[in-house]
């Protein structure tokens, strides 16, 4: 088996609120391999964002209080902030879910591309921003020389999200995390962007985080997923095998409630009852019990921790992993 | 017909479909300035303060090329002169001639009120910067530095400062500046929270921005709009403040010539000699007029929304 290129262990982010803490990631762990893309998709609050800043640690002002994110060999939750620094933008790159407004209104896209470059090589303003428009050439910007010079209002918000994934690549990073990365798009300029991240993992080699919550997305992008619910990872494998055969209730509920094309014509679609907990008030045991179909008495009192089940997949239910099927209306 | 070398050179399927703008580039400065030049009202304030300033500038050439005094000379012969020629604008009870003293006392009045904003900016650009951008309790102990300084009743400051430092245009600038920069502090500091919330500034720390770069480099230019605003309408503010010290006697002491220390003694003189108060007043009047009009048309360029 391959090293892997990024471990996170039992990672605990709190958010301190008036209401109480917020556990809003609460033990996940995955590792992430060279090369490859690895979905995490879940609900809205369910943590996917945070456990993402929480590795780059910009989870601010969230509090990393346990874990480790094992990264080349360093942990990064012990590293120094400057050495933290180096890392961010260097060996590990971020795009976030709105291109509107992630990148600075008051400069030039070229100068904001070039901008990883000055800060880690050192490289003066002419040579970096020639560096920056060859990358915002190679992302599908068309005449990139002038349109680097153009501000980021001048741009669509596809062509926004492709500045922003050349500012990620300048520096060649090892890691990119993509945080949504189309749901603010259309679903055109989706399809456009998410061609681009696949042609990126390819040229670059660059191993890519895709957090998003559209189950498509996963299914066409990544090999591996992981499903997390209410801060924690309640299932994990190949992406086939888990859309196939999914091994917890949550992950069976989502799938139920996309729209096929091979459903029957009045099938209506089975939206998961309920809403997601809040955070600061965990439900007792598994955090998904109030809305699962399947639930016994045992869900209600303890926590399933995260366990083999099947030959490829993991899943944190008591259910499945007492040999149960997942079937139902 | 599309240039097919352009089509290959793309790597990408769909790139071209987006297709280049063909607006020319077109910064925020840029708009800004436009829609600047299009006000005329505000243009023509701007210009007058611009050349009331190159005047100041200029006082010593203007006193030996166009009226022929000095500030400070004086001449018992021709006191109360009406204006008219030699004297302009006439002279006052020491036969010193007032056009000659309004220009000397322009270099005061409008240096005293650029320093003092140019103070106040700095010190509270820097201090809201940080309030705003670190929060917690760096925000909250200087924003109490910034309550308890504007608690202070400015006026009794003013007095107890001249008089343990004689006033001279420096000093004046720094006490009033020294209550100026709380309200600045504070301004920006709104600023800052308001556009570090935004996802670029996320996006700048993940590339691996230090704080500083990312304050001053990044952060600062999104907050340049309201420091414009805040000194094209400060240095109004500001000359009127001057003035009054000075008319009180707290200022800028004769024989040195401002603005407002002309107005201190001609106000015994009103009823036979006019032109000592409507000169001096008028010009006050007018600049503070032109700075707030100038001011207000800055404010209008850079933020339409407000308007």
């Amino acid at each position: 088996m391959t090293q892997a290129l990024l471990e996170v262990q039992d990672l605990h982010t709190v958010f301190a609120t008036r209401e109480g803490k917020v556990k809003a990631v609460d033990g996940v762990s995955f590792e992430l391999n060279p090369g490859e893309t690895l979905g995490i998709v879940g609900e809205s609050g369910c943590g996917k964002s945070v456990t993402a800043l929480s590795i780059m640690r910009l989870q601010r002002p969230g509090k990393i209080v346990g874990g480790k994110v094992t990264f080349k060999g360093q942990d990064l939750t012990k590293v120094t902030e400057s050495e933290m620094r180096d890392i961010r933008g260097r060996e590990m790159a971020m795009i976030f879910q709105d291109p509107m407004t992630s990148l600075n209104p008051v400069f030039r896209t070229g100068w904001q591309v070039a901008e990883p470059l000055r800060l880690h090589h050192g490289w003066d303003s002419k040579k970096a921003l020639a560096s920056a428009v060859q990358m915002l050439g190679r992302v599908g910007i068309p005449s990139a020389a002038e349109r680097a010079r153009d501000y980021p209002h001048q741009f669509s918000g596809g062509m926004r999200q492709r500045v922003m994934i050349a500012m990620g690549l300048t520096t060649t990073p090892a890691v990119l995390i993509a945080d949504e990365p189309t749901t603010a798009l259309d679903v055109t300029i989706q399809a456009q962007i998410l061609d681009l991240l696949r042609h990126v993992n390819r040229e670059f080699g660059t191993a890519t985080i895709l957090i998003t919550h559209n189950l498509g997305v996963v299914a066409g992008m990544c090999k591996r997923v992981i499903v997390m619910y209410a801060g924690r990872v309640v299932e994990a494998g190949p992406t086939t095998d888990v859309f196939a055969n999914p091994k917890h209730p949550y992950t069976w509920s989502l799938l139920r409630s996309i729209p096929r094309l091979d459903a029957e014509r009045h099938e209506p679609l089975k939206p998961i009852e309920g809403l997601p907990p809040s955070l600061v008030d965990l439900p007792t045991g598994c955090a998904f019990h109030p809305r699962c179909a399947f639930k016994v008495e045992r869900c209600s009192r303890d926590v399933p921790a995260l366990q083999p089940v099947g030959d490829t997949q993991l899943s944190a239910c008591w259910v499945t992993q007492a040999g149960a099927e997942l079937k139902g209306a | 017909m599309i240039g097919q070398s352009r089509v290959a050179e793309l790597e990408l399927p769909g790139a071209a479909i987006e297709g280049a703008s063909t607006r020319p580039a077109q910064s925020y400065w840029n708009e800004s300035w436009e829609r600047l030049r299009a006000n005329r009202i505000g243009m023509a304030a701007g210009v007058l303060i611009v050349i009331m300033a190159l005047i100041a500038i200029a006082a010593p050439l203007f006193s030996a090329v166009v009226t022929h005094f000095q500030p400070q000379t004086i001449d018992l012969g021709a006191t109360f002169a009406k204006p008219g020629a030699p004297h302009f604008l006439g002279t006052d009870e020491l036969g010193r001639d007032s056009m000659t003293r309004l220009i000397w006392g322009g270099r005061v009045t409008l240096g005293v009120a650029f320093l003092t904003v140019a103070v106040s900016l700095t010190v509270g650009t820097g201090v809201g910067m940080l309030a705003g951008y670190y929060g917690g309790w760096l925000d909250d102990v200087l924003m109490r530095l910034v309550d308890t300084v504007l608690a202070i009743p400015a006026i009794f400051l003013f007095i107890l400062m001249s008089i343990l430092f004689r006033p001279t245009p420096i000093s004046l600038a720094l006490i009033i500046a020294s209550v100026g920069w709380g309200n600045v502090a504070r301004l920006v500091r709104g600023e800052v929270l308001s556009v570090k919330q935004r996802d670029f500034i996320l996006a700048t720390r993940s590339i691996g921005a230090r704080d500083l770069r990312l304050m001053f480099r990044h952060l600062l230019p999104n907050v340049l709009p309201v420091l414009i605003v805040a000194a094209s309408l400060g240095v109004g503010q500001i000359i009127l403040i001057e003035a009054a010290l000075d008319f009180l006697g707290l200022g800028i002491q004769p024989p040195t010539a401002s603005w407002g220390n002309m107005l201190t003694n001609a106000e015994s003189y009103f009823f036979h000699s006019f032109w000592l108060v409507i000169f001096p007043g008028v010009t006050i009047f007018v600049t503070v007029l032109a700075s707030n009009i100038f001011g207000n048309a800055i404010r209008d360029a850079f933020d339409p929304r407000l308007k």
